[in-house]
C-alpha cells in the first residue's frame, strides 16, 4: 500500500511554510507503515490525476491568481484535498486579489471578500470533524462567507478564522479548507491522520510519535 | 530653538539611563528627541551627506562595513548595531559629522528617506521575514518603489533580486549591480513583482515578458556568498563618493561571533528567516551544532517558515536544539530525519559539548549570547 501526496504549485502557494503539510503526511504515513511519495507539481506542470491527497497552500495575491487560473477545470470535488489560506480561498466561487474580484474554482459554495482588517496571529479552533482542538497561525486579509449548509472545519476559540460566523474553514466531502498555517498538520497530528485515513479508505494503525503529541499539546495549552 | 532644547533633554535622558540605570542610553535618547522634536531627523540630516542601507538580511554588517569605508573620506556617524528604527536613526544623527551612514528597517525606509534627503540608498535584498509584521514581500517592495520614484538619491542595488530590481526601476538615478545570478533562484521570486506573470528562472537569471530582468546591469561582479556580495555592494556605494575599493573581514559580514561557554568554543551566527538560515547552514563545516529558536516580536512570532528550509545537511551531525520555540524546530528536524536533542536552555545545550561548536541563533537569542 502506498499513497501519492500531490503538493501543488509550491513556488506560488508556498508563502507561509505550508509545504510542510506534505512532509508531515509522508512522515506519519511512514510511521503507520504506509509508503508515501510526495509529487511536487509546479505551475508549468500538468496536475496528475492519480494523486491520493492534493495540497494547496498560502500565497501572495499575484501568485494566487496565477495558480487559480492554472487549476481551472481540474476536478477537486471527488478527491482528498487540504487547502490553506489563499489555496482555501480559490476553492470558493470568488475571492479578491489585488483589490479585484476574481473567479474561484467553485469547489466549495462560499465567497471571500476583503476583511475589515488583516487577521494576523495565533488561532485555535475546535473541530467537530477532526474531533479535537486545532491550533495554527493565521495571516490573511480575506473574510470568507460560507453558503448556508456548508460545514466549517471548526468553531473559533481564539483568533478570526473565516472572519465571519465565528468559524474557520470549510469541509465538503473530503475537501478541507482552513486558514491555519503552522503548518497545520505539523501542529495537529490528528488532522494529518484523518486525511491519511480518508485517502486510504480505512483506519490507520496507531501512529506512535511522542514528539508530535508533545508539540500539539503544548500549542493547544499556550494558545488560550 | 526647539531642536536645541530637545537635544539637551535627549542627551540628559541618555546620560541618566546610562549612568543611573546602567543601560546603553541610545534608544532613550532617540526616543526623547523624537517626542520633543518630531522632525528632528530631517533637521539633523540637513547639510550632511546621508547614505541609507536597507534589506531583509545583512543591513547591520553592511552598514558597519560601509561606515568604515566612508571614514576614509570624512567624519562619519552611523547607527548603533541593529538600531534601525527612527529612534535609532535620530540617535545616530545626534553626533555631528560630514557623512551619516544609517541602517533603516524595511518598513521605515520610505519615511526616513523622505526626512533625510539621502545622496545614496543601498538596497541589498528583499525576502520573506517577520510576515506577521511585513505581511507580504510584495507589500514592502511596493512601498519601496513608491519611495524610489520620488527620491533624488542614487540607488545602488542588487538586481539579481527581482524585488529590488522592481523597486529601482522607478528611480531617477541607479547603479544596477549583478553577480550574474550567483545567488541562485530567489526563494520568493516565482511571480514577477512588476507585472504578476510567472517568472521563468534559469539558474539565478530571470527575464520577464514585461522586461524586468537581470541579464543587463551597470556593474557585474563575481561573489559566492551573501557576505561577499554585500562587501561588493558597500564598495560600489562608497565608490560614488570617490572612496577607493576596500576589502573587509568576511566573518564580520557574516556576523559571526566567537565566544566560550563552559567548555564549548562557540562560533555564533545570527539566523532570522529562511534566507539567513540557508546561508548559515551552507556555512556549517563541523559536526557539532546548537540551534536556538525564539519567536518574540523581532524574531517573527510565526514559526511556519521553518518548513521552507532544507535541514538535510544536518543529518548525521550532533545537533542540540533549544530556545523558547525549540520544539517547533525539533519537530521540523524530526520529520526531516535529523536526529536532534531538545534541551531546556542554552547552558544545557553548551554543556553537551567540548571544543568547537557552531551555533545558529534566532535574533533575540543572538543578542543575549553575544551581549
Amino acid at each position: 500500500m502506498s499513497i501519492r501526496i500531490v503538493r501543488i504549485h509550491n513556488e506560488l502557494l508556498g508563502t507561509y511554510g505550508d509545504r510542510g503539510n506534505a512532509d508531515v503526511l509522508a512522515f506519519r504515513a511512514g510511521l503507520a507503515g504506509v509508503k508515501a511519495h510526495i509529487v511536487d507539481v509546479s505551475y508549468r506542470d500538468e496536475l496528475p490525476d492519480d494523486g491520493d491527497i492534493y495540497l494547496l497552500g498560502g500565497a501572495e495575491d499575484a501568485a494566487q491568481v496565477l495558480s487559480c487560473k492554472a487549476l481551472k477545470g481540474f476536478d477537486f470535488t471527488s478527491r482528498v484535498v487540504l487547502a490553506v489560506c489563499a489555496g482555501f480561498q480559490i476553492l470558493g466561487n470568488s475571492y479578491f486579489a489585488g483589490g479585484v474580484k476574481q473567479e474561484g474554482l467553485g469547489v466549495i459554495d462560499m465567497e471571500t471578500i476583503p476583511g475589515s482588517s488583516r487577521f494576523v496571529g495565533d488561532i485555535k479552533i475546535y473541530s467537530d470533524v477532526v474531533n479535537v482542538e486545532l491550533t495554527g497561525f493565521e495571516n490573511h486579509g480575506g473574510q470568507t462567507n460560507l453558503a448556508g449548509g456548508i460545514t466549517p472545519l471548526g468553531r473559533v476559540i481564539t483568533g478570526s478564522g473565516n472572519g465571519a460566523g465565528g468559524v474557520d474553514g470549510a469541509v465538503v466531502g473530503n475537501v478541507f479548507g482552513t486558514y491555519l498555517h503552522g503548518p497545520v498538520l505539523a501542529r495537529n497530528p490528528e488532522f494529518a491522520d484523518l486525511l491519511l485515513e480518508r485517502a486510504l479508505g480505512r483506519e490507520l494503525s496507531r501512529v506512535n510519535d511522542p514528539l508530535a503529541d508533545q508539540y500539539a499539546a503544548w500549542r493547544r495549552a499556550v494558545i488560550k | 530653538m526647539r531642536l536645541t532644547f530637545a537635544l539637551l533633554v535627549a542627551r540628559l535622558a541618555g546620560w541618566a539611563s546610562h549612568s543611573l540605570l546602567g543601560k546603553s542610553g541610545e534608544t532613550i535618547s532617540g526616543r526623547v528627541l523624537l517626542i520633543l522634536c518630531p522632525n528632528a531627523i530631517s533637521k539633523l540630516a540637513a547639510g550632511r551627506k546621508v547614505i541609507l542601507v536597507s534589506a531583509t538580511n545583512g543591513k547591520t554588517s553592511t552598514t558597519r562595513a560601509l561606515a568604515g569605508f566612508m571614514a576614509t573620506a570624512g567624519s562619519v556617524t552611523t547607527s548603533k548595531s541593529g538600531s534601525n528604527l527612527p529612534r535609532g536613526v535620530a540617535n545616530a544623527l545626534m553626533t555631528k559629522s560630514e557623512y551619516a551612514v544609517l541602517e533603516v528597517d524595511e518598513l521605515h525606509l520610505p519615511a526616513v528617506a523622505k526626512a533625510t534627503n539621502p545622496e545614496a540608498i543601498l538596497l541589498l535584498n528583499l525576502t520573506r521575514d517577520q510576515l506577521h509584521r511585513m505581511h507580504e514581500v510584495k507589500r514592502v517592495a511596493d512601498r519601496w518603489r513608491e519611495m524610489a520614484a520620488s527620491s533624488n538619491a542614487t540607488f545602488i542595488a542588487d538586481v539579481d533580486d527581482p524585488f529590488v530590481n522592481y523597486v529601482i526601476s522607478s528611480a531617477k538615478n541607479s547603479v544596477r549591480v549583478s553577480f550574474g545570478g550567483a545567488a541562485g533562484r530567489h526563494p520568493d521570486g516565482a511571480v514577477c513583482p512588476s507585472c504578476g506573470s510567472y517568472l521563468d528562472w534559469h539558474g539565478g537569471l530571470y527575464k520577464c515578458v514585461c522586461g524586468l530582468n537581470n541579464h543587463y546591469s551597470d556593474k557585474q561582479f563575481e561573489a559566492s556568498s551573501a557576505a561577499l556580495r554585500n562587501e561588493v555592494l558597500a564598495n560600489a556605494t562608497a565608490e560614488r563618493f570617490g572612496v577607493p575599493w576596500h576589502e573587509v573581514d568576511v566573518a564580520s559580514l557574516e556576523r559571526k561571533v566567537s565566544k566560550k561557554f563552559i567548555n564549548a568554543d562557540c562560533a555564533i551566527r545570527l539566523t532570522k528567516n529562511p534566507a539567513s538560515w540557508r546561508e548559515a547552514l551552507a556555512g556549517i563545516t563541523g559536526e557539532k551544532v546548537i540551534l536556538i529558536l525564539n519567536a518574540r516580536e523581532v524574531d517573527g512570532i510565526d514559526t511556519s517558515w521553518l518548513w521552507d528550509i532544507d535541514f538535510s545537511s544536518l543529518r548525521g551531525k550532533h545537533v542540540v536544539v533549544t530556545g523558547e520555540r525549540g520544539i517547533d524546530l525539533a519537530y521540523r528536524l524530526h520529520c526531516e530525519g535529523v536526529i536532534a536533542e531538545l534541551v531546556a536552555d542554552f547552558n544545557a545545550a553548551a554543556a553537551k559539548f567540548a571544543g568547537p561548536v557552531e551555533v545558529l541563533a534566532a535574533y533575540t537569542a543572538f543578542f543575549e549570547l553575544v551581549g
